[in-house]
């Protein structure tokens, strides 16, 4: 590009023209460049390879007909993916549900103060994404002597709850005995099972969001990109169809934390709430604190009844 | 080399040589990266804001009697007749509209027991013959340990709930074959003086966890 400096021996002129960048050569240069650019940015996708679907995991069987020596290697794979991912080895089981078990869940309206410490509980139990955030549980804040859901809050950021005037309902998978989630799957990836908690396969969905749409709680969310969890706050006890961590284009809902409620614990959202409002046992117990409520208690609502869900989440008044 | 060079056909092809050679490298390389999936490792964890732990709390509010007893904490505070006398019972005094007045040494109590504040005679649930006990209405004398049956002797429906489970917080095994079931006391949570549940500041709401950590809500404060 530059002269030839003039005390270089006298160079000859073609000489001279082919050391400076010729406009071919820089043509040519750019043309080589953004050539490569271009092949690296359609690429860069490949960037995600170690996310992608391992051969081991493409060829698992459908979850009901994997047999235990499957199953144990399964877990292997779920727990060898965690500890790349988070550099945590989790402690990762299949749990079945138990004999004579159905589990209902009941939350007291009068009690419950709208403090929404489930929320955060079941996102710190259940290695719910933190970004894009993903929440279970959602509070929402209606006025006093309405249920008309289109008037509820969900984003009310009081100083101080409860407000005067208004009650709050926390609004989760209400675990139908009819549920429409189930039957719109056309992989069969979610199912009821026998103690009533709707679970989801997600090495099995297919994400194509149908129990989304047919779902009239909104309980049902959908891992639009890669979840982020904190190493730190990973709660490495884990259960295949509870809180192992999911991936990207999968669904997920609330599981009634089925990794603690399978060996006999309560669920996280229970044991957080400071004022008591939340109950949940084994329905077909009579001694159990559910079936004392259902008796008892006045039991207004099984949200959105009309809708024929049928749900296992019943809401009641204490007065 | 000026000589060498002076054919245009054999810089040329020399010039294209060279372009072929780095256009080999670049893709050798690229295939070396992918491969080697050193560009491909997932992408180091972005820090995110973590929620307030004291939001995770599962611990009861408050520490009975029995709670203090348990971790041996000091108990000065409950040796009543360290400034009573044990043969005459303190007196309470009313205001003009009959609210009680605290006295000074007692300033840690906040009096807001029933809604209307007409629960504010001390000896309706304190022994006045023997303040180390309370007694309930029918006569029993109960440890200040033991004051659950007390709140039952009023407040029958919810002691009733309270026995069956539906009322109160619950933590550990709703199996009581595969674990312990830990139940809490009255004072565990209501404050004996003033048993209405406090206000406090809600935990944040949808879409705000990404702020940083210092903005966290503050403590909760108990003013209207």
């Amino acid at each position: 590009m530059s002269a030839p400096s003039p005390n270089s021996d006298p160079a000859p002129a073609d000489k001279t023209s082919d050391r400076a960048l010729s406009r071919r050569s820089f043509l040519r240069g750019t043309a080589a460049l953004s050539g490569l650019t271009a092949l690296a940015a359609s690429l860069s996708p490949l960037r995600e390879l170690g996310d992608f679907t391992s051969t081991e995991e493409f060829l698992q069987k459908y979850y009901k007909e994997l047999t235990p020596d499957d199953m144990a290697k399964v877990l292997e794979r779920v727990t060898r993916e965690v500890q790349h991912q988070y550099g945590i080895r989790p402690h990762v089981r299949d749990l079945k549900p138990m004999d004579g078990v159905e589990f209902v869940y009941c939350l007291n309206l009068t009690r419950c103060i709208g403090c929404r410490k489930c929320v955060h509980a079941c996102v710190a139990e259940n290695n719910l994404s933190r970004s894009p955030e993903i929440q279970y549980i959602r509070v929402l804040k209606l006025p006093h002597g309405s249920l008309d859901l289109e008037k509820a809050e969900h984003n009310y950021d009081a100083k101080e709850v409860p407000e005067k005037g208004f009650f709050y309902m926390p609004v989760q998978c209400q675990q139908c005995r009819n549920p429409p989630c189930v039957k719109v799957c056309p992989v069969h990836a979610t199912w009821q099972e026998s103690d009533g908690i709707t679970v989801i396969d997600y090495d099995w969905c297919i994400g194509c969001r149908y129990c989304e749409a047919a779902c009239p709680y909104w309980a049902r969310r959908f891992n639009f990109t890669k979840p982020e969890i904190p190493a730190e706050r990973l709660n490495p006890d884990m259960a295949y169809l509870g809180n192992r961590p999911r991936k990207q284009g999968v669904m997920e809902k609330c599981h009634f934390c089925i990794q603690r409620t399978r060996v006999g614990k309560y669920p996280a959202c229970l044991e957080v709430c400071p004022v008591g409002a939340r109950k949940f046992g084994n329905i077909l117990d009579p001694e159990s604190e559910v079936s004392y409520i259902l008796r008892e208690k006045r039991v207004f609502i099984q949200l959105k009844e009309e809708m024929g869900t049928s749900p296992r989440f019943f809401y009641y008044f204490d007065k | 080399m000026a000589t060498r060079s002076h054919s245009p056909a054999a810089q040329a092809s020399r010039r294209t040589n060279v372009l072929l050679t780095i256009l080999a490298l670049a893709f050798a390389g690229l295939a070396a990266l992918l491969v080697g999936n050193l560009w491909g490792r997932p992408p180091a964890l972005v820090s995110l804001p973590l929620i307030d732990p004291a939001l995770l709390d599962r611990a009861p509010s408050r520490q009975t009697f029995a709670d203090l007893i348990a971790a041996k904490e000091d108990l000065s505070d409950f040796d009543c007749y360290a400034c009573h006398d044990k043969k005459t019972p303190p007196p309470v005094h009313f205001d003009e509209n009959h609210k009680i007045i605290i006295p000074k040494e007692h300033s840690n109590i906040k009096m807001g027991h029933g809604t209307h504040d007409r629960n504010n005679l001390c000896y309706n649930c304190h022994n006045e013959s023997n303040l180390l006990t309370v007694q309930v209405r029918d006569g029993r004398e109960l440890k200040l340990s033991d004051s659950t049956p007390l709140c039952g002797s009023c407040h029958g429906p919810t002691y009733r709930d309270w026995e069956a489970g539906a009322h109160g917080r619950t933590n550990g095994y709703w199996n009581r074959a595969l674990g312990v079931t830990q139940r809490l006391a009255c004072a565990n949570c209501h404050d004996p003086h003033a048993p209405r549940i406090p206000p406090r500041v809600p935990a944040p709401g949808p879409h705000s966890l990404h702020q940083a950590a210092a903005d966290a809500p503050p403590a909760a404060t108990t003013s209207h």
